[in-house]
């Protein structure tokens, strides 16, 4: 654009600028608090990351640099340099405004991380395409005029914003075209400014009438896209579901599936007619017990789920009640020390106040005793449900595998007998083929496998074993994930148990420490 | 004068004396006491008991206006209030055998109260009295609603003697009418709604304790002073969770405890007993200042419901004066005569010495209950008891039985009106319970009613009623409550008030403390809930509730003492909960002239807010301290969710000069703070500066609050004052008798309507305009005008009727013609014409024929009619004003 190009060829005769601790610690102290705040400030330093609002205008700067320290920056105006890349403004995350008008850039990248982004003005650049702008969920005005954008898809882009309200596209070349105002207008239903001009309602609803057709489409495919995604959602919750029950993918015949996926004798075989009648009343039964065993599961993990949520009620409340008595107790002890703060600062007798700063200085240890023994009881008794929990969760894992097992162990023996049965009609069909008496026609490679007893034999062999792995290593699997789990959950009460314990023991101590401190303090004072 | 009163007294000893013979005659059914008495009574002391009843007033009132025959008026009456039917007739026959049969057999007992007269001076039975009636208002449909109405709705008449059943029995319609009637009145009405709804009710004859039956209850507690038991709902104690921790082990000593436990048993209950004692002393003092010499005697009226019907639980007795209800087992019930209901009538036979206590209430049971009339629906309730009691008093019943040889007769329906209550009559007594008016014109009540009023003496307590809108600040209802029995000194006093302006409800004043409480409805401009104080003099103890939701601020409660001024909010946004102020002494104004307020200085102001659940624990900030004396500003922050200590800050606001004479504008010991987890940019200075900068503005803001609520609550003061003198009361817009306005609407209404209809009797058409038109206009008609002019109107009308004829005829004949043309041609062509035009031929024919018949059966009817109204023109001619006094002469 012509206008761009003057603006920034003013600074191109300069020497372009970088962006290094002075300049930002020059620009933070004559932006930070004035007067008397101001001379505070600058007793101490202002830290980077106290600093709320930052202006970095006609600075000369090429490239964003040593923003990393901006941690809370709301506020950022880097507008009328020379900048050609959105970068290093990764963690500007708590950014809210960001100007980057005037400069030259010309794609826009860099701002995935800028979640709380409301306001970006882009005014004045190079852009020709709008993008990457997916992760800015909260953006209200997008400014984006004196730019290269050409085509009007990237208005199709801006609907997935919700929250957009303000827009400036002029002098854009899409301004050129004919229905410009009319397609944004029917294609951003929520937008109420566009180039810094109300947009009248009676013109929104024209514009409506006219692009209705290609709207409803697009919303159509909008809303197929949502279902689509929640349904793949609300699998993935069900999977999560089954997976905590440890009971996944058995609600169906996936693991007499996963048998025979590997097993290419096994399905060889069962293009034998007899062979595929019995697999189907074989995989009847085994999908039988599968079902069985992942109801099992799922109630043995409702029952799990209450357990645990019975113990984490059980377990708040108690400390519930004793932080209470303890916030009570602290309440009572301050009402009482201060009372007596105030007597020992009016007295005027030496002897007397030192005789009260003792009394004082023994309710201070009087109360970090009383604290303490709470405290002590809340360990015991949390300690004495805790290993309760543990005994019981643990029979309650215990008989849930054994549980399983059993179950497998029908699913071992279907497999058995499903192999006795497969081998007998295996020689059977081996010896007929010897008389030649077979009727059916067989595959070739299926044949082959009938070549003599011992091939057979060896064949559903090798299929029975690699059944009875799968059915074994789905049984290890859920054992061992379930056993895991226990323990897990088990350590992690424990630990969480240590960890309350010591924050409490630490800020008891704190307190009294505060307040013996205070005392002393104040004992100094009068000695003064 | 004297003479008379002395004469009328004697007359009362005699009464008395009588009275007394005749309880020796009452033997069973009199209650034991008596009965000791009478034992050792000779006819002197008789005498001297005449004597000393003529010293006791009776709490009778003065001349209690009965409702005399005169007052009666009879003529609009139904047939069914002056005569008997002859089923009627039939069963009073019964009645008088069954009576006599009853005083042959049993000489000792009392008449029976059977066949009263009505104000028609007709004997009725007394179970046709009653009228079994269902109210169709759902306020009556429960016993204690049609109680409360009957006790509220009529006014009490003592008997005219208190020792028999009245001579009379009005029916229920009537006494409705009056508003007036004896216990029988009252137990008759509510016996037939209470029947009417559904429950086994009975009128009972009997007799009753003197308080009972005067409505004397000075010895009651009043229901209003009762407090409502608190109904303490045990909380369900939750079930232990399985892991629900065990308390630590409890070290104190069991035994100790209990031994305390018990000496504190110990003192409760010789305390409660010394009370007992001297609440049991007073009583008995109370009674035996004036013990009742008729007691046992005096006949009462009231209802009895038997468990059973209605789910109703136990049997009950109601009074009817007070609409209590009270246990069958109640001292004020001395003795049953007799009971019915609308189907039958029982005599009690059984022994009243104890009162009512060991009645059985199993009317099947012929034993304890004589019955007038077989076939009764009462169950025979005890099976077993039946043979071997039924022997016994075989020979006292049996000949009674044989009496009622008519097994099947029943009762005859009542004779009674339909009892109607006007929904007005209702409204106030039902809605308004403390209030009794008659239904209809406030002016019959004030002339009627004792003005309006009603006073109800309890023990220890005096409650009177007004009608609303009788007082002009709306008061409705006193209860005035004593320290002692002989309501001397006033204990509290409440006032109930109602369709107030200014809403207010109650007015509660405590004279010990001289503490008022006034409560108020919603709606009061300042959303004022109750405000109770010494004196209306700002500055003072003072307590303020507000309705919440009615306040912008969300003030709900201003407390003040001289010192110190106390405020809860709640649902404010900045979460502010509490706020309190404390005051200095005011600085003694030297110039005086100045009438501007001379605020009290603050000393200190403390500040509580509510959790902010968007701001992190370490910043809200939950209670706040500006020791404006000290110069001193503390800070409490919330706690955190998992912690028991809070952050805290104080600030020294002192502004400190260094060597040089510079402002120190910050130190590090300005502020000190404890923090519960210690974080980096709350050590940094600046930050503390601009807290502190921060504060010193909400100190401001919050002593101007405190200034302006002080200036509001003088306003509400001020707005009290003005409300209380003018006691504006509220009119219902849909309380058409008293408000003005819709009143004064309706009357506009009906005069439009009156107008109007006055406007179409004008419209009217002048037969004789046209006519009076042609002469000479302003002139007085002559003879001959008129002569004329009735002829000309005749003639005129004449040829119209003639005309009208001709048109009819013509059209006649010009149809006839049409359809004989028609046929001929149908005859002529018949051969060639295709079907559809022969249909085409027949439908026109059909039609033709049907308005041929309509034209000569109008032509007949014009034939008849038009005779007639000429007639009627020549007498409406010869009537008419301004023609008769000419035509008087031909007619």
């Amino acid at each position: 654009m012509l206008s761009s190009g003057k603006m920034n060829r003013i600074y191109d005769s300069v020497e372009p600028r970088v962006m290094d601790d002075d300049i930002l610690k020059l620009a933070v102290g004559e932006q930070g608090p004035q007067e008397e705040a101001g001379q505070l400030a600058k007793q101490e330093d202002i830290l980077f990351k106290d600093v709320l609002s930052l202006q970095l205008d006609f600075q000369n700067i090429l490239r964003i640099d040593n923003l990393w320290q901006f941690e809370n920056l709301q506020k950022l105006q880097l507008d009328n340099n020379i900048i050609e890349r959105i970068e290093g403004l990764e963690n500007l995350t708590q950014l809210v405004w960001l100007d980057l008008s005037f400069n030259n850039i010309k794609v826009i990248e860099g701002l995935d991380t800028l979640v709380n982004l409301e306001d970006l003005s882009l005014f004045n650049n190079r852009i020709s395409k709008i993008d990457s702008l997916d992760a800015l969920v909260k953006l209200q005005v997008l400014s984006l005029g004196n730019n290269q954008i050409d085509n009007m898809l990237n208005i199709i882009y801006l609907r997935q914003f919700k929250c957009l309200r303000t827009l400036s596209l002029s002098g854009n070349p899409i301004t050129q075209t004919e229905a410009y105002k009319m397609f944004i207008y029917a294609h951003l239903p929520d937008l109420v400014y566009l180039d810094f001009r109300r947009i009248d309602d009676h013109m929104k609803e024209l514009a409506e009438m006219k692009y209705q057709y290609s709207i409803d489409e697009l919303k159509h495919q909008e809303h197929l896209r949502q279902a689509q995604l929640e349904e793949e959602q609300a699998w993935r919750v069900k999977l999560e579901e089954y997976k905590m029950a440890f009971v996944e993918h058995l609600n169906g015949s996936f693991l007499f599936d996963s048998m025979y996926a590997e097993d290419v004798e096994g399905s060889k075989l069962s293009c034998l007619p007899i062979v595929s009648k019995l697999l189907e009343v074989y995989k009847d039964k085994f999908v039988i017990i599968c079902l069985n065993i992942f109801d099992y599961g799922l109630k043995q993990q409702e029952k799990r789920k209450l357990e645990l949520n019975t113990f984490n009620e059980c377990v708040q409340e108690a400390i519930q009640e004793n932080q209470e008595q303890g916030k009570l107790r602290i309440a009572r002890f301050e009402e009482m020390h201060l009372l007596n703060l105030s007597a020992i600062r009016e007295e005027s007798e030496l002897l007397i106040i030192e005789k009260k700063i003792v009394e004082c200085s023994e309710d201070i240890s009087a109360l970090f005793n009383v604290l303490m023994t709470l405290e002590m009881q809340l360990v015991e008794q949390l300690e004495e449900a805790i290993n309760m929990f543990e005994r019981n969760i643990t029979d309650m894992v215990d008989m849930f595998i054994e549980n399983v097992q059993s179950l497998m162990a029908q699913c071992r023996d279907l497999e058995n007998h499903h192999h006795e049965k497969l081998l007998e009609i295996s020689i059977s069909t081996l010896e007929k083929i010897i008389k030649g008496e077979l009727d059916e026609e067989l595959p070739d490679d299926v044949r082959a496998l009938f070549a003599d007893k011992d091939t057979i034999v060896n064949a559903v062999g090798a299929s029975h074993d690699i059944h009875l792995l799968k059915i074994d290593n789905r049984e290890d699997e859920l054992v061992t994930r379930i056993n895991s789990w226990c323990t897990h959950l088990v350590d992690k009460i424990h630990k969480d148990e240590v960890m309350r314990n010591r924050k409490r023991v630490k800020e008891i101590s704190q307190y009294i420490d505060h307040m013996q401190s205070e005392l002393d303090n104040l004992e100094c004072g009068d000695m003064d | 004068m004297e003479v008379l009163k002395e004469k009328v007294e004697e007359e009362e000893a005699a009464e008395r004396e009588e009275a007394a013979e005749r309880a020796e005659r009452v033997e069973k059914t009199r209650p034991a006491e008596v009965q000791k008495e009478e034992a050792t009574l000779t006819q002197e002391m008789l005498r001297d008991l005449g004597k000393q009843l003529l010293e006791i007033q009776m709490p009778t009132p003065a001349e209690p206006p009965i409702v005399t025959k005169d007052t009666v008026d009879i003529s609009n009456l139904p047939l069914s209030y002056k005569t008997n039917t002859l089923k009627e007739e039939h069963l009073l026959q019964v009645a008088n055998n069954f009576s006599r049969q009853y005083s042959h057999l049993c000489p000792d007992r009392v008449p029976l109260f059977l066949q009263p007269l009505n104000e028609c001076e007709v004997p009725k039975f007394v179970s046709t009295t009653i009228r079994p009636t269902l109210m169709p208002y759902p306020d009556l449909y429960n016993w204690d609603g049609c109680a409360n109405f009957v006790s509220n709705f009529l006014t009490r008449v003592p008997l005219p003697d208190p020792l028999k059943p009245p001579s009379h029995l009005y029916s229920s319609t009537t006494v409705l009418k009056h508003q007036k009637g004896n216990c029988f009145d009252f137990s008759t009405l509510l016996c037939s709604m209470l029947l009417g709804a559904g429950y086994d009710a009975y009128c009972v004859n009997g007799y009753g304790s003197q308080a009972l039956c005067n409505m004397d209850l000075t010895r009651e507690v009043c229901p209003l002073t009762v407090t409502p038991k608190e109904t303490v709902k045990k909380k369900e104690k939750a079930q232990p969770k399985k892991y629900t921790i065990k308390p630590p082990r409890d070290l104190t000593s069991r035994f100790e405890q209990e031994q305390e436990i018990k000496k504190q048993k110990e003192a409760k209950a010789q305390e409660e007993k010394r009370w007992w004692e001297e609440e049991e002393e007073h009583l008995l003092e109370a009674e035996r200042a004036k013990p009742d010499p008729l007691h046992g005697l005096r006949v009462h009226c009231w209802v009895l419901v038997l468990l059973g019907k209605r789910e109703v639980p136990e049997s009950f007795f109601i009074d009817p004066f007070t609409g209590r209800s009270y246990s069958i087992q109640d001292d004020h019930f001395l003795g049953i005569e007799s009971l019915w209901n609308h189907r039958n009538y029982w005599i009690n036979m059984q022994d009243c010495r104890n009162c009512c206590k060991d009645l059985v209430f199993d009317l099947g049971d012929s034993v304890r209950w004589e019955y007038m009339l077989l076939g009764t629906d009462k169950p025979h309730l005890s099976l077993t008891e039946e043979e071997d009691e039924g022997m016994n008093d075989d020979n006292d019943t049996e000949d009674l039985d044989k009496e009622n040889q008519d097994k099947s007769f029943d009762m005859p329906s009542s004779w009674v009106e339909q009892i109607d209550i006007s929904p007005e009559g209702l409204c106030q007594c039902v809605f308004s319970a403390f209030s009794r008016t008659i239904p209809g014109l406030q002016e019959a009540f004030e002339t009627h009613c004792l003005n309006g009023k009603k006073v109800l003496h309890y023990r220890r307590a005096q409650l009177e009623k007004w009608a609303p809108y009788l007082n002009s600040n709306g008061l409705v209802c006193r209860l005035t409550t004593y320290e002692d029995l002989e309501c001397t000194k006033i204990l509290e006093i409440k006032e109930w008030y109602q369709n107030r302006e200014d809403m207010l409800e109650l007015k509660h004043i405590n004279n010990s403390t001289s503490l008022h409480t006034d409560y108020f409805r919603p709606g009061h401009p300042r959303a004022l809930h109750v405000h109770s104080y010494k004196s209306m003099e700002p500055e003072n103890d003072r307590v303020m509730e507000f309705y919440e939701t009615a306040r912008v601020d969300g003030l709900i409660k201003w407390e003040e003492t001289p010192r110190t001024m106390t405020q809860y909010y709640q649902g404010r946004p900045d979460f502010l909960s509490y706020r309190h102020i404390n005051f200095g002494p005011r600085f003694k104004k030297l110039t005086l002239t100045s009438t501007e307020s001379n605020p009290r200085p603050i000393l200190k102001i403390t500040e509580r807010f509510s959790r902010n659940p968007a701001k992190p624990a370490d910043e809200d900030v939950a209670e706040r301290v500006f020791l404006i004396s000290e110069e001193r500003i503390q800070l409490r922050y919330h706690c955190r969710d998992d912690y028991i200590t809070a952050s805290k800050r104080e600030f020294l606001q002192r502004s400190e000069v260094d060597s040089k004479g510079n402002k120190i504008i910050m130190t590090s010991d300005v502020c000190i703070s404890f923090e519960v987890e210690p974080m980096e940019h709350t050590k940094k200075l600046l930050y503390q500066y601009e807290t502190m900068m921060h504060l010193k503005n909400e100190e401001k803001l919050s002593k101007h609050q405190a200034w302006e609520s002080e200036l509001e609550v003088l306003e509400i003061l001020k707005l009290r004052e003005e409300e209380e003198e003018a006691h504006i009361l509220n009119i219902s817009i849909y309380d058409t008798k008293r408000n003005e306005k819709s009143k004064e609407y309706r009357e506009a209404m009906e005069r439009v309507m009156h107008e109007e209809h006055l406007r179409q009797v004008e419209a009217q058409l002048d037969y004789l305009a046209p006519f009076l038109a042609q002469l000479p206009p302003g002139e007085k008609l002559t003879r001959v005008q008129a002569v004329h002019l009735k002829d000309a109107c005749l003639g005129d009308f004449k040829q119209r009727l003639i005309d009208k004829a001709n048109l009819i005829q013509a059209r006649f004949e010009k149809e006839n013609q049409e359809l004989q043309k028609k046929q001929q041609w149908y005859q002529e062509n018949q051969v060639t014409l295709t079907p559809e035009d022969e249909d085409l031929y027949l439908s026109y024919c059909s039609q033709a024929m049907f308005r041929i018949r309509i034209l000569e059966q109008r032509l007949n009817r014009h034939k008849e009619l038009a005779p007639l109204k000429y007639l009627a023109l020549e007498e409406k001619l010869y009537k008419d004003p301004r023609l008769a006094e000419f035509l008087k002469v031909f007619a």
